[in-house]
């Protein structure tokens, strides 16, 4: 008990959060999302069509069914841009930070110390690009883990390897 | 002992049949309506080709289900004393679980499986509902062998946890003779009754009135809504009395029914405190008991309204972690009928001294600007356009929708003007509601993640919103100051990660 201290915390002195550097997505995962992309809207394109094939009254709006197909096309590829470009992470001595979202900035931060468990998922498309998904689970339900996609698969490895150690030595 | 579980590997060989059919359920239930289609189309179509496609759907399920048995793997790893499974065809996932995390490991047989015999051995780790993982088809033996593999470090762990329970109830058993039981009153009961749930009973009620006037309209074939059979039966000029000892009546039946179902509930209730944690009991017909252990609790909601305050009543509401199970999962308790001097003894009991408000942090007025653009500008919105419409079946109109602004624009002031953030070193609670007014308590030890959000046109006057995510569910608090979050954010994370906290 001789050694215990107990002095005020300087609260503008702790690590900010804010400040940190984030690492950003590899550039490959953006090819990823546009071929997923791709995929969903040639599905629902073929559905479209099939739809316009079989109902003649349906026929005559044509033009405007084509043009908001292709608004939304634009408008779901610039969004997917945005989420692209601002999706971050950072892994910090002590807790793991994940920035995301589209109008807003979300930074959610998870202490390595609260880690449930970790999984490595591997998509079809991001397989081919040798690119893989780390999900990070806490016990406060879905809304606090985090899912960080695109990264090369060895680094995505190594960072498993460091989080199943962080979360042992936080014990 | 005799499994080596530190390679990988698969199910049992006849897990592919347990995979098929759970596959085939799966497929069956996904494509249901146009199986249905299929079926009364069958007649039609010719039956060789029906049986020839039906077998290649088998086969294909069959394949997928051979393929996924071979992917499936799992292995223990001595090295980090992990659990890892590895599944999944094309999307491969491989989930790794520190052994020393893992709460239960459950072995279930479902009907399938017996007819093959075979065991589902499910592991569970602490928060979230879903099973981490889920093997479908293994031996008894294995599977036995595996729990008690997968349990071996839980056992060290809940005997070292046994030593300082024992250790502590020694010491605490003296403390334990000269605490006194709560018991909430039968005056508290009627108290919480009548000044409680206003809302959700008026709905209750006003569904089964609309419930009943459809059946004695079917019955009779009379609408007893319609204004021309009141109008039958009671004078126009006394028609707005009579509106109003119906509305009465209405009220009055609500506080009844209130007050009976509040009785029946949490009759006879009982907290008694027993090796630190809370013991309660309660229910009139059929009575409940649980057990509460401080530190299980996650989130704590002091509720209390203006009748209640005057009263000297209040609600009490405590979510605890589950601990895997189901049945636990959104179920609060609640303490209904506590006084002022009640509340602080189980709060005392729950964090070992009674929670102070410290720093305060207001909203923005955006906020209630938001709010009201989201409950009134919208709604009002959408009268705007169907006003002509309407005005000509209700005349009337106009003054219930003034009466709707105010009514929700009140509501909505008072929810901003409550809605207040109080931290301070030991508690953070956030305050909130209109008429009941919430206080919900967790410690930052508590805390499994942060999230802090920010919109872009927002940075310029520093505002955002902050949510903490619990393992009893998050708590948020929107537009505040955002360098004052950002720093405590920094400070909490900081607590959390220097200390060895345990929140559950």
């Amino acid at each position: 008990m001789e050694n215990f201290t107990n002095e005020t915390i300087d609260t503008t002195q702790l690590p900010k959060f804010e400040e940190v550097q984030f690492t950003v997505l590899h550039s490959n995962y953006w090819k990823v999302t546009l071929i997923s992309l791709f995929v969903l809207f040639l599905i629902m394109g073929l559905g479209i069509g099939l739809v316009l094939f079989f109902n003649e009254e349906l026929l005559q709006f044509q033009m405007e069914i084509i043009v908001a197909y292709f608004v939304m096309l634009v408008l779901v590829v610039l969004f997917s841009r945005i989420s692209f470009n601002k999706k971050g992470f950072a892994f910090r001595n002590h807790d793991v930070l994940f920035r995301h979202g589209i109008i807003a900035t979300n930074t959610l931060v998870i202490p390595y110390n609260r880690v449930q468990h970790v999984a490595l998922h591997e998509g079809l498309v991001s397989r081919f690009f040798g690119l893989a998904k780390i999900e990070i689970f806490t016990a406060g339900g879905s809304s606090s883990d985090i899912e960080i996609p695109g990264i090369a698969k060895e680094q995505a490895e190594s960072i498993k390897q460091l989080l199943m150690g962080k979360i042992q030595k936080e014990l | 002992m005799g499994n080596d579980f530190s390679q990988p590997q698969r199910q049992s060989i006849i897990g592919i049949f347990v995979m098929f059919v759970y596959s085939l359920q799966g497929y069956a239930k996904a494509l249901g309506p146009i199986l249905v289609i299929w079926i009364i189309k069958s007649n039609e179509l010719n039956k060789s080709y029906l049986l020839a496609g039906t077998l290649a759907v088998f086969a294909v399920i069959g394949v997928i289900s051979y393929f996924k048995y071979l992917n499936f793997t799992f292995y223990i790893d001595p090295e980090n004393d992990e659990f890892v499974i590895s599944e999944g065809i094309f999307n491969k996932t491989k989930t790794a679980i520190q052994l020393y995390k893992i709460q239960q490991v459950n072995i279930n047989q479902s009907f399938i499986q017996r007819l093959v015999g075979v065991y589902e051995l499910a592991v569970d780790t602490a928060g979230t509902n879903k099973k981490e993982g889920d093997i479908k088809a293994i031996s008894h033996e294995l599977a036995l062998d595996l729990k008690a593999r997968l349990l071996e470090n839980k056992k060290k762990r809940i005997v070292d946890d046994l030593d300082i329970d024992q250790i502590q109830i020694s010491s605490e058993k003296q403390v334990d003779a000269d605490v006194p039981f709560i018991k909430i009153g039968f005056l508290s009961l009627l108290k919480i009754g009548i000044t409680s749930n206003y809302v959700k009973s008026f709905f209750v009620l006003l569904a089964f009135f609309l419930t009943l006037s459809d059946h004695i309209k079917q019955i009779t074939g009379r609408d007893v809504l319609r204004d021309e059979n009141i109008e039958d039966y009671v004078d126009k000029s006394q028609l707005f009395y009579a509106f109003l000892i119906l509305f009465v009546i209405f009220f009055l039946a609500v506080i009844v029914l209130n007050l009976v179902k509040t009785v029946f509930k949490y009759f006879d209730y009982k907290i008694t405190r027993q090796k630190g944690s809370l013991l309660i009991s309660f229910g009139l017909l059929n009575t409940k008991s649980t057990i509460v252990k401080p530190e299980k609790v996650q989130i704590t909601t002091v509720k209390q309204n203006y009748f209640q305050k005057k009263m000297n009543v209040l609600e009490l509401k405590i979510k605890q972690a589950n601990g895997g199970k189901k049945e636990e999962h959104k179920s609060a308790i609640e303490i209904p009928g506590c006084d002022k001097l009640e509340k602080d003894a189980i709060l005392k009991l729950l964090f070992q001294k009674i929670p102070e408000n410290g720093v305060m942090l207001k909203p923005n007025f955006r906020k209630l600007g938001f709010s009201v653009f989201l409950t009134i500008g919208l709604p009002l919105l959408g009268f705007y356009f169907v006003r002509d419409f309407v005005l000509t079946q209700m005349p009337a109109i106009d003054y219930l929708v003034v009466i709707f602004v105010v009514f929700i624009g009140l509501i909505q002031f008072f929810k901003f003007k409550n809605n207040r953030l109080f931290i301070n070193n030991d508690f953070i609670i956030l305050q909130s509601g209109a008429w009941d007014i919430r206080n919900e308590i967790i410690e930052p030890g508590k805390i499994q993640a942060i999230t802090v959000s920010q919109l872009f046109w927002h940075k310029n006057i520093n505002i955002g919103s902050l949510t903490l995510h619990t393992a009893g569910g998050n708590i948020a608090f929107q537009l505040g100051n955002f360098t004052a979050i950002k720093q405590y954010v920094n400070l909490w994370l900081y607590e959390i990660e220097t200390s060895d906290s345990n929140w559950m």
